[in-house]
């Protein structure tokens, strides 16, 4: 999946995009994180060709979104942020009609059907009302009929906002196992952190339209500045002839030197910390304690949007409002 | 045309299997137009004020209420469209192969399920008031297509009220301004010939006069002369709507 230059403008006015450019390689998981009113849906709601954009181009699997949407529509599957099933009729049913919408001819229908719901857990509810699900089912439900497809690439939008934490560890699994099983690429959108970091191989972070720096959870939390290795020392005068052998060390940024400790920032804890203990004991000092500080995706989000996550969580709220109005609804 | 056909039954699948689990808005919205056959039909049939041709007042009026109540069902079923904007469903449903048009037109025809089976209730109830319909299976039959067909074309003008009113209350409230106007000024009630000058000229672009009077013509007169006209009418309002409701569709979505 690709994108140039994508630019959207709502009403000739609200510019939502402003030259995305984006790369997805196939088989991948990738993250999407923004601040709020960044762009994420209008890129998504592009991506998945239900609208336009305004400039530029995008192609998955090299069909542009635009040109040879209904192709795309065949190899994609979505998950709105909203609820987006009928409450008023089963799960099963639901998965029902979106069979015959795709044309899943009826010898296969049932069995992928039921496929779908136990991947999801939903077995033992499929001819509940959705009406009576928990939120956490309505999401798996959402992403059963997703599934159903066996689609090449999946979108979801924030998908399991507003679900509590065992429920959207459930969602992740299933989704995970999916994802292994037909080596599917995962697109998602989302403003926890924790589930990028997690289950992306991939995060781009979004910010008033434009893309604001990509990468691996990893190499995004370095860029941040480092990894900090503190060191607790035994009680004795550090000698300044290991504190240079350690500043030498490759991958070493910086060394803050305190009382019995020291702080060094390094480009990869993991790797470092052996080395720097080494040459402690090389010059004969004795380390009490030893422990790796690593910038969270939180920094990199503070860093590269200007804001803190927590400024979108006055949404979450919001969107878990609208979820349960249209379920009474 | 194939995956057409396809996305128009599975729409028309969906709203039959929600009807199965709940038919309140069935009954609720059957009293109505029973009220008009049961109560009204009889108490100004009295008078003899208003010429039917020969037939009982009663019987003259109810095609039309019967035609208002399934109206009433497919205008009000762009809340549905509306309800589905604000959930996730139609963004959805865009991301599938159905094509927009489809979409709009299967929703449109859904929309015929619950008329039609508006009409199975309204009906057994007109028969028992002492409604004469006449004895023609062939007739019934075809009656209840032009409700279905017809029902498709209001469901439409219904989803472009709703691209314009993206909200349940506006809906609401022009829902309600659409439906008694058209009630009123079609034959529904009374013939269009003893209609003020003003009100004639109305009626005659007014669909629901020529729906009014296909159904009395098959259901209750057993005179068809007029139906082609109708039929024609009928099929033209559809065909309009339909593309006019696919056209400003993009409106829904954006």
């Amino acid at each position: 999946m690709s994108a140039r230059g994508l630019v959207k403008v709502y009403e000739g006015k609200v510019k939502a995009l402003d030259g995305v450019n984006l790369n997805v390689e196939s088989g991948k998981v990738f993250a999407l994180l923004g601040p709020n009113g960044a762009g994420k849906t209008t890129l998504m709601r592009i991506l998945t060709t239900q609208i336009k954009p305004t400039s530029g181009e995008a192609y998955i699997f090299g069909f542009n979104v635009t040109r040879d949407s209904a192709k795309v529509r065949r190899l994609i599957s979505y998950v709105p942020q909203e609820m987006s099933v009928w409450t008023d009729i089963s799960g099963y049913e639901n998965l029902l009609i979106y069979a015959k919408i795709y044309g899943i001819p009826p010898s296969e229908r049932d069995k992928l059907i039921r496929d779908a719901l136990e991947n999801m857990g939903l077995s033992e509810f499929a001819n509940n009302l959705v009406r009576t699900y928990s939120g956490g089912m309505i999401r798996r439900l959402e992403c059963a009929c997703a599934l159903l497809t066996k689609p090449k690439i999946l979108f979801l939008d924030e998908p399991t906002i507003g679900l509590d934490p065992s429920a959207r560890k459930a969602v992740w699994e299933r989704l995970m196992a999916f994802k292994k099983e037909y080596d599917a690429t995962i697109f998602f959108n989302t403003h926890y952190m924790d589930e990028a970091d997690l289950y992306s191989d991939e995060i781009a972070i979004i910010n008033r339209g434009r893309m604001v720096t990509s990468g691996t959870p990893e190499s995004l939390k370095r860029s941040v500045g480092g990894e900090i290795i503190s060191i607790e020392v035994e009680d004795q005068s550090l000698n300044p002839k290991a504190l240079e052998m350690i500043r030498g060390l490759s991958g070493v940024n910086d060394l803050i030197l305190g009382e019995n400790e020291i702080n060094i920032v390094v480009q990869d804890a993991e790797h470092s910390l052996p080395k720097i203990i080494e040459s402690l004991r090389a010059n004969n000092i004795l380390v009490r304690k030893a422990s790796i500080t690593k910038p969270n995706l939180d920094d990199v989000f503070l860093r590269y949007a200007g804001v803190r996550l927590e400024a979108a969580s006055g949404r979450i709220s919001e969107v878990r409002q609208v979820r349960s109005m249209i379920r009474r609804g | 045309m194939n995956g057409f056909m396809r996305n128009m039954l599975a729409m028309i699948e969906l709203e039959m299997r929600r009807l199965r689990h709940d038919r309140t808005e069935l009954y609720t919205r059957a009293i109505q137009p029973i009220l008009w056959i049961a109560v009204f039909g009889p108490i100004m049939g009295s008078v003899r004020a208003i010429p039917t041709g020969g037939i009982p007042y009663t019987d003259y009026i109810t095609p039309g209420a019967l035609i208002q109540s399934t109206t009433f069902v497919s205008i009000f079923y762009g809340l549905t469209i509306v309800w589905e904007r604000e959930s996730g469903i139609l963004k959805k449903l865009l991301t599938s192969p159905a094509s927009r048009y489809s979409i709009v037109v299967g929703r449109a025809m859904a929309s015929g399920v619950r008329a039609i089976f508006q009409a199975l209730i309204v009906i057994p109830v007109a028969l028992l008031i002492g409604v004469k319909f006449t004895p023609n299976i062939i007739h019934f039959i075809l009656a209840l297509m032009i409700i279905f067909i017809s029902s498709g074309g209001f469901a439409a003008t219904s989803i472009l009220i709703a691209s314009f009113m993206k909200t349940r209350e506006r809906f609401m409230g022009i829902g309600q301004a659409l439906t008694m106007p058209l009630f009123f000024t079609s034959n529904a009630l009374y013939p269009i010939a003893i209609m003020p000058w003003i009100m004639q000229c109305i009626a005659h672009f007014n669909p629901m006069s020529y729906i009014v009077d296909a159904v009395r013509s098959l259901m209750i007169t057993g005179d068809l002369t007029s139906l082609p006209i109708d039929l024609a009418a009928i099929l033209a309002f559809d065909a309009v709507m339909f593309i006019i409701a696919s056209a400003s569709f993009k409106r829904i979505i954006e």
